[in-house]
């Protein structure tokens, strides 16, 4: 008994180790550099090429999962939803030539783009929904991204349990492909606030952590450094790759 | 071994014992011990990435009706929380050892694959990420120049199962299981290696590649069929997790074989390359 009670406080304590080397490895600075390496190499070869696959009608999730942050709950987001998003304007300014404040009404007017695409999340899972709204290319085609401009990053309502507040961003290429949409409608309901009424990002070629929801800032820049955490989105300041395609 | 013919089936004690044959190459060597890092990286940091959705769907999206494995725990009872494993529906206690189990911080938490093997110990998918994409790339860099410089040296056609092996495969096994007093004659590799590297070497590492690239997004929209001839993203998981498993029996079956039939010759063999012929084996093809 007592020789058992040594054998397996003895594997405890080994199993443990492995635990301490492997965090300490990853823990290591120039080793998480050299890691990152593999982003760029991955941007270059995947990228965002070719078109998400589009599905049928009966493979729709009718109760499409709701992720990431809560619903926010600032009076701000609360006085937009009582409204009905009346008094939403959909702001798209920075390096951009003609600054825009698109109502509502202003992008449904826009609505060109519907389809059924899966959604896969980075943490595995996937779920299948009717995605309509207004492409993002049309949206930046209104406001005439400088000649500069490189990235648009999109400013959203919702904000970290520790306050951050969640953002992200695309570059101008990624952002003029056809299935990269500003959605207004999922499965033909307008945007419930679950799922980021009134407007949220929807871009099927990538994880869904770029797909930002509660969007109501468009800032088109020519470099992400100097926006919060620097990396160019809330998960990106926090461990996730920049390139979302794998 | 030229004179392959006139030496019946060369399983003659025609070698001097003490002779050493080399027979591995520089770039076998060194890109067998990089994938022995890669291999054990991408175990680690795999499971810490399966950690963040611990099931596995035969499907193309998400779909609990369609669940062939779930890692998780019963917390019903405060003080009493223990790991279960579902698979196809039915359940298995876990204990400690998965679902609920070593939070590789110091702790117990609910968490389907322990902290003492993932990559980190910690939860952390953000970073199992990184390692995992870092050392794919890894395995296949390592994979191609092995499969350039082993076809150059024609190394690697001593490796694929041919046709004239099929028949030896069981009277190999026989032999395995002392059923047997001699092994069929056999040349550089016996048919039984030539069978496991060659499922290893064609259709598990590949696989594990393909189905795991059929996880990206960005791939599915490249090369949309990739995902589909896996039934879909979910199922092209379960793939992947299934070639894993596959591959992770090759490792115990090649680690246990290389110390029963002589770990100072076999490892030798793989650090300077020399190797003494045992008195069933040949050098040729």
């Amino acid at each position: 008994m007592r020789r058992r009670m040594f054998v397996s406080a003895g594997g405890a304590a080994m199993l443990a180790g492995c635990a301490r080397i492997s965090n300490a490895l990853n823990d290591n600075g120039t080793i998480h550099n050299i890691l990152g390496a593999a982003q760029p190499l991955n941007h270059l070869i995947i990228g965002t090429h070719g078109r998400a696959k589009t599905y049928r009608e009966s493979d729709i999730d009718s109760d499409f999962r709701v992720n990431g942050f809560d619903t926010p709950s600032d009076a701000r987001y609360r006085d937009l939803v009582q409204g009905r998003f009346g008094a939403y304007r959909l702001v798209v300014d920075g390096a951009v030539e003609r600054k825009q404040a698109l109502s509502l009404a202003e992008l449904r007017a826009l609505q060109t783009y519907s389809e059924i695409t899966r959604h896969d999340c980075v943490e595995g899972w996937s779920a299948i929904g009717k995605w309509s709204g207004v492409p993002l290319g049309t949206v930046l085609a209104l406001a005439k991204p400088a000649a500069n401009a490189r990235y648009a990053i999109f400013h959203c309502f919702d904000r970290a349990p520790e306050g951050d507040p969640y953002y992200e961003s695309l570059d101008l290429k990624e952002a003029a492909h056809p299935q990269t949409v500003l959605a207004l409608a999922l499965n033909d309901r307008p945007l419930d606030p679950d799922h980021g009424a009134p407007v949220r990002l929807r871009i099927p070629t990538q994880l869904g952590y770029k797909s930002a929801k509660w969007v109501y800032r468009i800032q088109v820049v020519d470099s992400f450094r100097a926006i919060h955490g620097g990396k160019g989105g809330y998960w990106e300041d926090n461990g996730y790759e920049w390139y979302a395609g794998i | 071994m030229d004179a392959a013919g006139a030496v019946p089936a060369r399983t003659v004690e025609t070698h001097d014992a003490e002779a050493l044959v080399v027979r591995h190459s520089g770039t076998t060597r060194i890109t067998h011990w990089v994938t022995v890092v890669a291999f054990v990286v991408l175990l680690m940091s795999g499971l810490q990435i399966f950690n963040a959705a611990p099931y596995l769907d035969a499907s193309d999206k998400s779909n609990p009706q369609r669940r062939i494995l779930e890692i998780g725990a019963d917390t019903a009872i405060p003080g009493k929380s223990a790991g279960v494993v579902r698979i196809f529906g039915h359940s298995f206690g876990a204990g400690n050892v998965l679902g609920y189990t070593d939070d590789g911080a110091g702790g117990v938490a609910e968490r389907a694959f322990p902290g003492w093997i993932t990559l980190p110990g910690y939860q952390a998918l953000a970073d199992g990420r990184r390692w995992h994409l870092f050392f794919g790339w890894v395995l296949v860099v390592c994979g191609v120049a092995y499969f350039i410089a082993g076809f150059r040296r024609k190394d690697l056609q001593a490796l694929i199962l041919r046709r004239a092996d099929l028949p030896k495969l069981l009277p190999m096994q026989l032999y395995y299981f002392r059923l047997r007093k001699d092994p069929p004659p056999y040349g550089r590799y016996n048919p039984l290696q030539k069978a496991a590297y060659t499922l290893v070497l064609f259709v598990f590492t590949p696989l594990i590649v393909i189905t795991g690239l059929a996880l990206s997004p960005g791939m599915d929209a490249i090369a949309g069929p990739l995902t589909t001839v896996f039934g879909g993203r979910q199922f092209a998981r379960l793939w992947h997790f299934l070639l894993m498993v596959a591959l992770i029996g090759f490792v115990c079956v090649h680690i246990t074989l290389v110390a029963s039939t002589g770990v100072v010759n076999n490892l030798r063999s793989m650090i300077t390359g020399k190797y003494q012929l045992g008195k069933h084996e040949g050098d040729g093809p």
